[in-house]
């Protein structure tokens, strides 16, 4: 396909194209309830947010908040793989391979950049608080979980900053907690794009960053947010959706932010103040990474829409979106680094259940030390951070059933052989094994499992055989059998 | 009486008769709960020795059973005046 049928075929995508769409289309796909009598900030809203993450549920778009009349919440956006289909426009029975799939087509194609729009067609900009004005306890800042370091505003959101001088935007998702009325202290690790652009500018030279912090996103630019690619982020949604993103300057720096978002919060991060950040519900499952002096954002002003609605995500044990939209990405992206440097992958797949730590990746094995190629490139990589164990399967596994990955390793991964280990690496100070000096310097260690029979064992003497009903049996008894189950006495299998 | 809150790693922190720099955020109901100030202040564990509760939290947001009264004495201004 040339790249113009490509772009023809994006452009008919048909996602949602804001928030208050993605709402409406979950709610018509029975994957949202409106949820109408009151809900309290405070605790409350957090925890229906997280027993919905722990049961797969639908999304709860809360109506009414306590002491804040006008405004609403809508949690656990994308913590289904239903709601990630329905976000991309996809039907939402749609499996998990269909929507890689659609992930890897859209995002492999023509960027297609945003366009800005004039600010009075903006949504944000219906409410305009500046000056004085400014408090951020004026928007419905929850209390996500009990004991956490601080209500937090950004737990669904983009921080857009740009380099100064190179003038890449970056838009990426870091928590942000409210410390006071007009100051926010967040979480953005010095491998990030955005904490490399701090380091690298910013501080060296005293200087305070413009940031812009845009919640309830359409949720294509929500994922774009929290992917780790290398497209900047305003293209990748334009990608995800096959339209342009709308922009829209903000009223107290030059940045733009989409227009659809339901609120923007406008300020500067400061390089010669911080305040304490944390602790908070992680997507580990745990809340680990120490309270600390973090990142700083003070606040020059705050435009939202009528009605705003502000997003939740409840980070903690399985699953909500820092596993399985991060998991997805996570995979999908290293899958394409993986094939563009020509590797034979057959697929990269992380199980959100494990909280984004392990890549599965299967491959046809060609040559020795595969295995190790594949994690030297994954732990190599911007991605290498977020997850410190590849576990490498041959092109026979199915590396989405856990029973046969779970298989692979148990009975090939040699345990002298099999296992490297990588020491001195770069991890985050979320890892809940990690010592408590590797998390306050973001110091980690990765291992390799490689389940693939060497390539210098003799394929007919050494490779044992796969004992299983697929591999064994003649094609014709198999047949027979399969045809037969029922009138044995078995029920259909499905 | 205000309702503080603070975050320590370890209850040495809260010496009793003694200037202490804590950042603590109030507790008091309403729009502005959980935000934060940082001061300078004295606690007691004798509840009756200040105006002010305190309750502390450790650091991974575990409650503590300690309580605490607690005198503000001011606020302690370490934003930098250009961000005012
Ligand atoms: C709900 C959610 C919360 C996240 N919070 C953080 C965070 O606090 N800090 C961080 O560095 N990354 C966080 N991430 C991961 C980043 O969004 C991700 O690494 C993204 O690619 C950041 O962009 P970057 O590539 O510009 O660093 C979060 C992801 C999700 C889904």
């Amino acid at each position: 396909m040339n790249s113009t049928q490509e772009h023809k075929h994006v452009s008919k995508i048909s996602a949602p194209r804001s928030n208050r769409e993605f709402i409406e289309a979950c709610v018509q796909a029975g994957d949202a309830v409106r949820i109408k009598q009151e809900v309290d900030w405070e605790n409350e809203a957090g925890a229906i947010v997280r027993r919905a993450c722990e049961l797969g549920a639908a999304a709860p778009f809360m109506e009414r908040i306590k002491d804040y009349p006008g405004f609403s919440y809508f949690g656990a956006p994308l913590s289904t793989y239903r709601r990630m289909a329905i976000s991309l426009g996809m039907d939402p029975a749609s499996s998990l391979p269909e929507i890689g799939k659609e992930y890897l087509r859209r995002t492999n194609s023509e960027p297609i950049a945003p366009v800005t729009i004039d600010r009075k067609d903006a949504p944000c900009k219906e409410n305009i608080l500046m000056g004085a004005d400014v408090d951020l306890c004026k928007l419905p800042v929850p209390l996500v979980h009990d004991g956490d370091g601080g209500r937090y505003v950004g737990t669904w959101h983009a921080v857009v900053t740009k380099h100064p001088v190179r003038g890449d935007v970056n838009w990426g998702m870091y928590r942000q907690m409210m410390f006071d009325s007009r100051t926010m202290s967040g979480a953005v690790f010095p491998f990030s794009d955005l904490g490399k652009q701090l380091s690298e500018y910013y501080l060296p030279r005293g200087l305070s960053c413009p940031f812009a912090t845009a919640i309830g996103l359409s949720p294509l630019a929500a994922m774009a947010a929290c992917a780790p690619s290398p497209i900047p982020e305003p293209e990748l949604v334009g990608m995800l959706s096959g339209e342009p993103a709308r922009l829209v300057k903000c009223e107290t720096n030059d940045l733009e932010v989409p227009a659809d978002a339901e609120i923007i919060i406008e300020g500067e991060i400061c390089p010669d103040y911080k305040v304490e950040e944390g602790p908070f519900g992680e997507y580990t499952g745990y809340r680990t990474s120490p309270r600390d002096f973090r990142v700083t954002f003070r606040v020059n002003c705050i435009t939202y829409r009528n009605n705003a609605t502000m997003t939740i995500s409840n980070m903690g044990v399985p699953q909500d979106e820092g596993q399985l939209l991060r998991s997805f990405s996570l995979g999908l992206e290293l899958e394409k680094l993986l094939r563009s440097q020509g590797i034979p992958v057959t697929g990269v797949y992380m199980h959100p259940r494990s909280t984004h730590h392990m890549m599965i990746v299967g491959v046809k094995p060609t040559y020795s030390g595969i295995a190790q190629q594949i994690g030297q490139l994954a732990f190599g990589s911007k991605l290498g951070p977020w997850f410190h164990m590849v576990m490498v399967v041959d092109d026979q596994t199915d590396i989405y059933n856990w029973d046969e990955v779970y298989h692979a390793f148990c009975t090939r991964c040699h345990p002298e052989n099999g296992i490297h280990i990588y020491r001195n690496t770069t991890g985050t100070p979320l890892y809940p094994f990690a010592t408590p000096q590797e998390r306050k310097y973001s110091i980690g260690s990765k291992v390799v499992f490689d389940c693939l029979w060497p390539v210098d064992w003799d394929k007919i003497n050494d490779v044992p055989t796969l004992v299983s009903f697929k591999n064994v049996y003649p094609q014709d008894i198999q047949d027979r059998v399969l045809a037969n189950w029922t009138a044995y006495g078995y029920p259909q299998v499905k | 009486m205000n309702q503080w809150e603070v975050f320590v790693m370890d209850m040495a922190e809260l010496a009793e008769g003694k200037d202490l720099a804590l950042s603590i955020r109030t507790l008091n109901p309403g729009r502005h709960k959980y935000t934060y100030k940082h001061v300078r202040c004295q606690v007691s564990t004798n509840l009756d020795k200040h105006p002010d509760r305190l309750q502390v939290r450790m650091g991974r947001g575990q409650l503590s059973a300690a309580k605490f009264s607690i005198q503000v004495i001011e606020e302690i201004r370490r934003l930098p005046p250009q961000y005012a």
